[in-house]
This record gives structure tokens, sequence and C-alpha cells, in this order.
């Protein structure tokens, strides 16, 4: 994970990632990922693109106060 | 319903098919029989039981309080179910998921791992939610890579379909999360144990049913809903209008043994000694059940192989005077990785005319655990699951009823949810999936590309098999 570790989190990166996983372009920087119609199951998949492409590991109960791209890219400044 | 028939040449072509044996009144037998009388086919309904249904089948938990002890579920996208409910004055009623979700899945300390699961609370497992995430990535891969009309035609379906998904994650899953939940998730999914089924079935089976997240969800996805008073009565209404039609036509208690075909028809041998006779013949029974059949002359291809599998599952509905778990902020909804059930759902019926609601949870026993629990006595049976259900839900009295229905065992079923497709199946199985043999037919819910394995697959098995008779060219 060293290689990604320095990759700054940026909205747009977490935009992508919604949108990919969501399977929607309505997606924007404080779009909530449950009301976009997202669930727990797919949330990990969210997760998993963060550490991959981050490098960090977020746990669930974090995406939950933070469902947002927005929410996500201070999250994930945070843990660095 | 429609106008009279005509039996004869038509100005456009041949002399119409004006009779069909169909063999089997699971939903798909029926649908294709009642989508054939409708157009004026003469049509005879033969069943081995002496109920129709196939692996729908309803059980009065209380008077007046039906549960499914077969398939329920349905969703938005399950279209031609949806439109069969209505037509026949059915309604559906919403799978209630309110409340926080119990989790069993983590030994309650490291020392004490062959000890009691510590149980959870809340709406996400409590495993690595970062590995999970990796192991449906590279299902929504395999998923999306998959041909969804032609599986065998999938690129790398060699490999694919020579793998099994238990090889596939000995091979792909590192972590013990992901590792600990790729098992549950394909019991509840498909009642497969990884051992058993191909990766390109397991991806296929995904596809089919409308993706990873559609197949998984509750709300908004495949378990959106059920039908009100139980999924059974799908299959009694059209029984009830093909007799309503032509009283007899619906025959129970007849198993059929052979289907032999001549130049101008098919005719049937039940076990009993019955013989009918018609032009064309439908079988609308699962793979390894057709495959039994004695056909002749004998088909070029086979309908089931070596490897093909039973559906595991053995569901379980525990009956309480009312679902006392709803009081305590509970769904009834669990995931569980020790047995018997692996995980349960609140499956409560509406209430009764008279207000009262009895509380119904329904546990599924599947994959490996379908085995081994369908190998215990009655007794066993029943204090397993109430005393697993009790240590979930701690609050639940007594149970007043207890039902248990083991499809795996059930010879008229050989498995469920659907046949498994092994090793090899779909390479060899798959090209001849709807070709008919001659005047014999093939539908069930494992002839449909499309929601595989579903109510809604076996639906759609039924038009076709009415489109193949009464409207293919020539």
């Amino acid at each position: 994970m060293s290689s990604v570790d320095t990759t700054p989190a940026d909205t747009d990166g977490l935009v992508t990632i919604f949108r990919r996983v969501l399977e929607t372009d309505d997606v924007a920087a404080d779009s909530d990922f449950f009301l976009l119609g997202g669930d727990s199951l797919i949330a990990t998949r969210v997760l998993s693109a963060v550490a991959r492409n981050y490098g960090v590991e977020l746990s669930f109960e974090d995406f939950v106060l933070a469902p947002t791209p927005a929410g996500l890219v201070e999250l994930i400044a945070a843990a660095r | 319903m429609t106008g009279p028939t005509t039996n004869g040449p038509t100005a456009n072509g041949p002399a119409r098919v004006a009779s069909a044996v169909v063999i089997g009144a699971g939903l798909a037998g029926l649908t294709a029989a009642e989508g054939l009388a409708a157009r004026g086919v003469e049509v005879t309904v033969l069943e081995a039981r002496p109920r129709v249904g196939g692996r729908t089948h309803g059980i009065e938990v209380a008077p007046g309080a039906w549960i499914d002890a077969g398939a329920a579920y349905l969703g938005a996208k399950h279209t031609e179910l949806l439109a069969l409910i209505k037509d026949l004055d059915l309604a559906t009623t919403p799978t209630t998921m309110l409340g926080a979700s119990r989790f069993a899945l983590s030994p309650t300390t490291e020392a004490d791992a062959d000890g009691e699961l510590a149980t959870r609370d809340g709406r996400f497992p409590p495993l690595n939610a970062v590995a999970l995430g990796d192991l449906f990535d590279r299902l929504a891969e395999l998923t999306a890579q998959v041909d969804p009309e032609a599986p065998w035609l999938t690129p790398d379906a060699e490999r694919l379909d020579a793998l099994t998904a238990a090889e596939w994650a000995e091979q792909e899953l590192d972590h013990p999360d992901a590792r600990l939940f790729f098992p549950l998730f394909l019991g509840e999914m498909m009642a497969a144990d990884p051992a058993d089924v191909s990766v390109l079935h397991m991806a296929f089976y995904l596809r089919s049913g409308g993706g990873l997240r559609y197949l998984n969800a509750f709300e908004g996805g495949a378990q959106e809903d059920r039908v009100a008073g139980g999924a059974h009565l799908l299959c009694e209404r059209l029984a009830a209008r093909l007799t309503d039609r032509r009283p007899g036509s619906v025959r129970l208690g007849e198993p059929v043994r052979s289907v032999v075909q001549d130049g101008e028809g098919v005719t049937v041998h039940t076990e009993a000694g019955g013989v009918y006779r018609a032009e064309v013949a439908v079988v609308a029974l699962p793979p390894l059940l057709a495959e039994s059949l004695d056909l002749r002359p004998v088909r070029p291809a086979p309908r089931a192989g070596e490897r093909t599998g039973r559906g595991c599952a053995v569901k379980v509905n525990l009956v309480y005077p009312a679902p006392v778990w709803r009081a305590h902020g509970l769904s009834g909804w669990s995931v569980n990785a020790r047995g018997p059930l692996l995980s349960t759902v609140d499956d409560s019926p509406a209430d009764a005319p008279d207000g009262s609601r009895v509380g119904v949870l329904t546990g599924f026993v599947t994959g490996a655990e379908a085995h081994r629990y369908a190998a215990l006595g009655p007794e066993e049976q029943r204090a397993a699951a109430v005393e697993q259900a009790a240590s979930l839900f701690p609050m639940l009295p007594e149970p007043i009823g207890f039902h248990r229905t083991d499809w795996v065992n059930e010879p008229y079923s050989k498995g469920c949810y659907a046949a498994l497709f092994g090793p090899g199946d779909w390479s060899r199985l798959g090209p001849a999936l709807t070709a008919p043999h001659g005047r014999v037919h093939w539908a069930g819910t494992e002839t449909s590309t499309e929601f595989f394995g579903l109510l809604e697959g076996a639906i759609r098995s039924g038009h076709r098999v009415v489109t193949e008779i009464l409207d293919a060219e020539g």
C-alpha cells in the first residue's frame, strides 16, 4: 500500500468511486450514499476502493458517519 | 377468455397444435398450461404430488395465517410475476426489515474459538469491511464478465466452468473474513455449497438474478415483497383456471414414467398405468427429474450431468404467539457462522382478519449444513432450531409451531432453490437448455437464463414454451 499512500484523496476521486459502485452518474460531492440507494453490501466496495486507491482502511461505522464523497475525503485525510 | 379454437390449417401455415400434456404442476408447468389453454389448446397437466405448486408450498401456521415453506420473495424487476399476481387477483406484502440485525459470526474470544459465538447487533456484520468489499468487487467483476444469454460463450468459459467456487475462493480470497463470509453468502444467494457449483454458474446466477446487489437486497431488491397469503396461491389459482376450463385437466398423484413420441404425437405413461396422448409434451421438471424420465427416442442432449447438484435448502419456520423481537428493536434478521440456521428473517404473515398476528421466524439451512441438518431426526431438528433461535433472540418464548421443509430430499423436487450446475454443466447442458426435442418442450426455472432459479424464471420459461409451440415458424 505504500506506493499509494501519498495519493491525495480528492472529492472527484470519491465521486467516481460512488458512480461506479452505485451504477449512476447522479453523484455530487455531498450526495448521501444511502439516499442514492446504496446498501451495506456495496458500501464495502467503496471501502475496498478507498483502501486500494488511498491506502486507508476505513470501517463500516466510519462510513455510516460520513457517507458522502466530501465526508470520506475528510476521513481519509484524518486517518493519515 | 379467448375466442374459439381453430385446429385446422390456417391461412398462413400448418395445422395448429391442438393438444398438449404438461408434466409438472409447478409454476412453470402451470404457466405454460394456462397459456396454451387460453389459446384453445386442450391441455392435461400431470403432477406426481398430491398437490400443485412444486417448489412453492404454503403452510397454514395459525387460522388464516399462511407462510411460505418454499419459494417466497419477489422484487420490482420480476415483471412477469407481478403481472401474474395482478391477473390472478393476488396482492404483495412487503417484507419487514425494521430494526437491527443480529450477527453471530466471530468467536467471543480468540482462545474460545470453538465456543459460543458472540452475538452483535447492527446493520453490518462485524467483519473487515475492506475484505468484504474486495470479495464483492471480485464477484461483481465475474458477474459483469459472464454472457447472460449464453454463459457457455463467456470469455474464458472453459476455465470458469471447470473451476468450482470453492477452488476459486481458495485461490482468490486471502482475508479470513472474506473466506468466512463467502460460503454464507453463496448459501443465502443460491443455496449452494461452494464446492457444488462452477465459478461460471455462480457468476451466471448472480447476473441472471439482476446482479449481486439486487439479488442480495430486501428493500429495493429481489426480496422486497412476498405474495400475500403465500406464493402457492399462484399455482392454486392457475390450476383452478385450468380446471374451470376443462374439469379433470389437472391430474394429481400421477408420477410420469415415460414419454414416447412418434410422427403424430406423444404418448405419456404414468406410474399408475395411465396413458395420455397429445400432439406435444411439455416437461416442466427440475433438471435432475427431467433427466430421469424415460424418453423415447432417447434425446440427444442430457438435462443434467454427474456434477449437477441439488439446491441445498431446508427451510425452517418457527411460529411464536407474536413477533416479539420487534418490540426489542430487532428485525428478526440474523446471519450466523454456525448452523443449523445460517440466517433468519421475519416472515410473520399480515394480520389475520380478527387483528391477531403470529410471529414467524424463518430460518435458512443451506449449503453443506443442509445435508447435516436433514440427516437429524425430527426431534433433534426441532431442538436445534429452537435452541439456536432462542440464543439469537433471548426474548423468544417457546414456539407454538415448528415446520421444517427438507427440499434436498424431496423426491419430486430434488433440491431447492434450484439445480446447482457443477463443473462442466454449462458447457455440456447449456447449448441445448431450451431446444425442443421433437415434440417435447422444456420448461422450468432452470431453463430460463433470465432470473434462473426464481419464480420469475419459472414464469418466463412457461411463456417461452407457449410461444415455441404456438408461434414458432414452420
